[in-house]
């Protein structure tokens, strides 16, 4: 076999993997071209949204025994690929739902054209395995997301909010851009399996020098996508000025895509090296804190419900950074090699139930509000809930499960995800941990737990106004939508389930989270012809 | 016989779906239901107390399975990493377990006449709470004990929330904070367990399982617990601390040691539950606003959480800590005592005074406890079932005061004896049981907690045996005051008013309602077994003897080697 075939070859598997994305993107670059001349009601257009995101999960799971080379392809279909994938479609389907009546017929292709974009952004995120794909598909989210900020409504604030969104989004992709770079510098792959290998396996490699820059930036720029300190600052009036839909979304895609990338392009590739996973840790471990206090400190005292929303998930934030510190600490597993992984819960594993359960809950918690908002009597600020559960019973209870949940409190999903993030972080221990090893480990999950109770106090308020507070006179009305009502009633239902039964995220979770510490054995240096980046791997023996 | 166990966890919770499901349901049927499921619980978990089997330390009605080596139980539940659904009773569990079946009724038997509005709820609540003391007091996975454990916190949230006194709002979310601070404090601190086990274990054993962690842990070769002395670098912040090195290398030899610190992280949450002396500010608030059939368990059940916990965890699975930390706890246990006694004689209101009276009691049980030897231990058990009894009964008894008069000031009632003889006798009863008078079944409790102390320590043992005689000063007074001497009522039908002034000795307009066959009932049956335990209290000691003397023999302090934990070496 020649070497045009074999690359030949190694395009058309990587392109097959891609089907589900290339699904998503094509109907929704059709979807976006075909709105200014097809005059359709809004309920087709959301209608083609949800089938394609279904059509998509349908092929996410008929692509899935393809297995591109992680050492010379530019994405990888592996357990991780897949999961994070699949959780962006299913959370995607319900953000359709929720949205399905959000905006006018004129401007519904655009919007529901750019939420498949951003969805197809998103699963590239997930997938990749390459620097430049990996900022490609950070960069799919970000750009349809200005546009749906703006699309809603049109008035000043909505204005101020995707322009501050615009301009600090913008800002914080050439944070990332610059760090970037840099990763590529320290060992001159793009390839991100190939260049964990590296930094395991050679001598001298990471520099510190250049390494510590990398993750400093990375760090910055991804740390702008998923609201941690400092770079939170957007949040509160973002959430506050733009539609709860628009809200929703950004609460849950840019935190979403955030996470992965971290674990694809900091965590796998510094993790327990000898110069940087130490300095890594510690500065997530201090972004980690700071992100929690400040979260649940401002949130304790808003009444308005998107800006308390908005700090929640900041303080959110904070708890999934413990899993990236824990994920720095976290021995790279090959297969073949080392016997098997840690049983012991892995950092990644930790983020990616977070995550899963995270978007349960706050996707119910905003639906709920959009669910009870009306034009002419928007939910907006905790009174407005006041009393909801004597006369709306169903969807009280709803919210009070999503709530129950972000608060941790079991038998509810959320519980899950805080238990395993905080045991993936006391977990962490490693035969090279030296001195700040579990003390550095514990006090950061004593600050989590404290945090976590500070947390409940805010959500225990709506509960409280809810259910133990006088109904006033002037009621809410739910909207008569069932596709709301719908995927609120999954999202809260599901936030039940899994509590009681959270075997199968678990399990999930656990195989994504050996996803993405694996390092296959490279293939011999006779082979390397075969795979166009293996020179690389070959430089390792 | 395990899914006998698991039945009667579970069938709580399916009343409370059930009656959760009906919310319109009149009370007059929604109470019937309500008695049906916890007298069918009540009547499973007889049959369970009669099957025991008494000389048992190991977990009883459990599935058990040999896997390799280890002994494991219950349903699996979550696959990898093994936390299983793992359901059993040992002595200490069963006596509580069938405290709470035992004191349901009660509960349900005091919310009668009182609840009419959305009582459907409410007792859906009491069997939802129900099922996780349940549930918590037979869990052997660490995990599943989290589990119930803040599963509690909600429906308790609720029946404060929604049932309870005029500051109820406030009283229920101070409750819920409170503990949900010191829970998460213990999660923390179990989570460390199982770490420290898999770390420490020979062959790297990861299990969730109470048993196996009490026996790993507590293995010879894991006192030091190696995998974690290195927390010690931590004291190098010391260095910026205002005193000498040599007295900072003390404090982190000790305080750091991870058995000293896993244990504060384990009690911070129990000593909330208990409640301990500086942690309890939560508790008279939350009693005063709940609800009576929330008073009677979140008093006769909910605090004992606190003390199985200290058991199950603190001293059975970090006995050095306890040890060392001993003069602490004996501090705050009889401060707990005092502080609550002295407290409860200044109050006017009959249920703050139970509520402190209870803070003391509870003293005299963590008291117990850390008197680390078997009598100590054994009657700390006791006192808390005994507590659990006496304390639901006093606080059904304001209950009935409070439905009748629409008060609970002192100031307000007199003479109730002449109105109530029946009721009179109850309350006399269970206040003296409460101030531990020989005969009843409070001195049975607290006489094997004060002796077991005194082996340890004569000092604390003084100081303590004071509490004793305070609690028989605030509880005769208040006896005397509600009881004896003329009649004297506020005036019945104004109280919707707000004008309770005027006092209309030996008549008042309405009349009080006599007695019902319900509350009858309900003090009743708490009344047996306060009068029968007193008498004759060696079925229980039985039953609870081989747990305790088991964990008695872990903290024995001859055989926790304290020298050689301390002196361990530092790794620099």
């Amino acid at each position: 076999m020649n070497a045009d075939a074999s690359s030949y070859l190694a395009a058309l598997t990587t392109l097959r993997a891609l089907i589900p994305e290339l699904i998503v993107l094509s109907v929704a670059t059709i979807v976006m071209t075909a709105g200014p001349f097809v005059k359709q009601p809004r309920r087709v257009w959301s209608a083609t949204a949800f089938f394609t995101l279904v059509v998509a999960a349908l092929a996410l799971y008929g692509v899935h025994n393809i297995t591109p080379d992680p050492y010379s392809s530019v994405l990888l279909n592996d357990a991780f690929s897949g999961w994070t994938r699949m959780g962006f479609l299913m959370a995607g389907l319900v953000i359709v739902l929720l949205a399905h009546d959000q905006v006018d017929d004129a401007r519904s292709p655009e919007f529901f054209g750019g939420l498949m974009m951003l969805h197809a952004g998103a699963m590239l995120v997930g997938s990749a395995n390459d620097l430049v794909l990996l900022f490609v598909g950070l960069e799919l989210v970000s750009m349809p997301t200005y546009l749906l900020l703006y699309l809603t409504r049109r008035n000043a604030t909505t204005q101020e909010a995707s322009a501050k969104y615009f301009f600090l989004s913008v800002f914080s992709s050439g944070l990332l851009l610059f760090g970037l770079a840099y990763l590529y510098g320290i060992a001159g792959v793009s390839n991100l399996k190939a260049l964990s290998y590296l930094c395991h396996h050679l001598a001298y490699v990471p520099n510190p020098t250049l390494g510590i820059i990398a993750i400093v930036f990375v760090m910055a720029g991804l740390g702008f996508r998923v609201a941690a300190v400092p770079f939170h600052f957007y949040a509160p009036d973002v959430y506050e000025a733009s539609p709860t839909i628009v809200a929703a979304l950004l609460a849950w895609i840019p935190k979403g895509v955030g996470f992965a990338a971290m674990l694809r392009a900091v965590t796998a590739v510094f993790a327990e090296t000898e110069a940087l996973s130490q300095r890594g840790a510690i500065l997530v471990y201090l972004i980690a804190i700071a992100t929690m206090t400040v979260g649940n400190m401002l949130a304790l005292r808003q009444t308005n419900l998107k800006r308390l929303l908005a700090y929640s998930s900041i303080a959110h934030a904070g708890y999934l950074l413990i899993g990236v510190v824990a994920a720095f600490r976290n021995l790279p597993y090959s297969p073949g090699v080392t016997s098997q992984a840690t049983p012991l819960v892995l950092g990644a594993e930790g983020v990616l139930l977070y995550l899963m359960t995270y978007s349960l809950m706050t996707l119910g918690a905003f639906g709920t509000i959009i669910l009870l908002s009306t034009p002419e009597r928007p939910v907006e600020s905790i009174e407005d809930l006041d009393g909801l559960a004597k006369y709306q019973p169903v969807p009280a209870l709803f919210l009070a499960l999503c709530l129950f949940s972000l608060a941790g409190v079991p038998p509810l999903a959320g519980f899950w995800g805080k238990l395993w993030v905080f045991w993936s972080a006391l977990g962490a221990t490693s035969p090279r941990s030296d001195e700040s090893g579990p003390g550095l480990m514990m006090s950061l999950v004593i600050f989590g737990g404290l945090n976590a109770a500070i947390g409940a106090y805010y959500y225990l308020r709506l509960v409280v106004a809810m259910y133990l507070r006088p109904a006033p006179e002037v009621r809410l009305t739910p909207r008569n939508a069932w596709p709301t009502a719908l995927a609120v009633g999954g999202c809260a239902t599901l936030s039940l389930f899994l509590g009681c039964y959270p075997r199968p995220l678990k399990e999930a979770s656990r195989e994504a989270g050996v996803a993405a510490i694996t390092q296959p054995v490279p293939s011999p240096v006779s082979s390397a012809p075969e795979h166009p980046g293996a020179e690389h791997t070959a430089l390792a023996h | 016989m395990p899914m006998l166990l698991a039945l009667t966890v579970l069938l709580p919770l399916a009343g409370a779906l059930t009656l959760f499901c009906l919310p319109k349901l009149d009370h007059k049927v929604a109470r019937w239901v309500g008695l049906g499921f916890v007298l069918a619980t009540l009547g499973l978990s007889v049959i369970l107390l009669r099957s025991f089997e008494n000389g048992l330390s190991t977990p009883q009605f459990t599935l058990v399975q040999q896997v390799g080596e280890r002994t494991v139980y219950g349903w699996t539940w979550l696959g990898t990493p093994d936390i299983r659904f793992a359901l059993g009773l040992d002595g200490v569990g069963m006596g509580l377990f069938a405290l709470t079946t035992f004191l349901m009724v009660a509960t349900i038997f005091s919310s009668w006449e009182s609840i009419t509005e959305r009582a459907s709820t409410h007792y859906a609540l009491l069997l939802a709470l129900e099922a996780g003391l349940l549930g918590l007091f037979s869990s052997l996975d660490v995990v599943l004990f989290y589990i119930f454990f803040e599963f509690t916190l909600i429906p308790l949230f609720f029946l404060i929330g929604l049932y309870g006194g005029p500051e109820r709002r406030r009283a229920s979310i101070t409750f819920f904070l409170y503990t949900l601070v010191g829970s998460l404090l213990t999660l923390v601190g179990v989570i460390s367990l199982v770490v420290v086990a898999y770390h420490g274990s020979s062959q790297n054993v990861l299990t969730f399982s109470i048993p196996e962690l009490t026996k790993l842990l507590n293995d010879k070769t894991m006192l030091d617990w190696a995998p974690w002395r290195d927390l010690h670098a931590w004291g190098e912040w010391g260095r910026f601390a205002p005193f000498s090195a040599a007295y900072w290398d003390k404090v982190k030899a000790f305080y750091l040691s991870p058995q000293v610190l896993i244990f504060l992280l384990l009690f911070a949450g129990f000593a909330i539950k208990v409640p301990l002396f500086p942690f309890h500010t939560w508790l008279p608030l939350a009693h005063v606003e709940a609800p009576t059939a929330g008073s009677i368990l979140l008093a006769g059940v909910l605090l004992k959480v606190g003390g199985y916990g200290l058991i199950r965890f603190n001293l059975g699975m970090t006995p050095y800590g306890a040890q060392a930390l001993f003069p602490l706890l004996a501090f705050l246990s009889v401060a707990g005592i005092i502080y609550g006694a002295l407290t409860a004689l200044a109050q006017s209101d009959i249920k703050k005074l139970v509520a402190y009276s209870s803070v003391s009691h509870m003293g005299f049980v963590t008291l117990g406890l850390f008197a680390l030897n078997p009598t100590g231990i054994e009657g700390a058990t006791m006192q808390m079932i005994n507590h659990g009894l006496t304390t639901g009964a006093l606080f059904a008894c304001v209950g009935v005061i409070y439905e009748r008069y629409h008060t609970r000031e002192m100031a307000d009632l007199g003479g109730l004896w002449n109105r109530m003889p029946l009721f009179a006798f109850f309350l006399i009863l269970s206040a003296l049981g409460s101030a531990a008078v020989p005969g009843l079944n409070g001195f049975v409790g607290e006489f094997p907690i004060l002796a077991g102390m005194f082996a340890r320590s004569i000092f604390w043992t003084a100081l303590a045996a004071s509490g004793m005689v305070l609690g028989a000063y605030y509880l005769l007074l208040m006896l005397q005051r509600v009881l004896f001497g003329p009649l004297f009522e506020p005036v019945h039908h104004v109280v919707g008013l707000g004008v309770s002034a005027g006092h209309s000795p030996n008549e008042s307009p309405t009349p009080i309602r006599p007695i019902a066959w319900h509350e009858i009932v309900g003090l009743g049956s708490l009344m047996v077994p306060i009068v029968l335990i007193g008498v004759y209290p060696k079925p229980i000691f039985e039953l609870i003897k081989p747990t305790t003397q088991q964990v008695a023999r872990i903290c024995d302090p001859d055989r926790v080697d304290r020298s050689q934990v301390v002196a361990a070496p530092v790794p620099h």
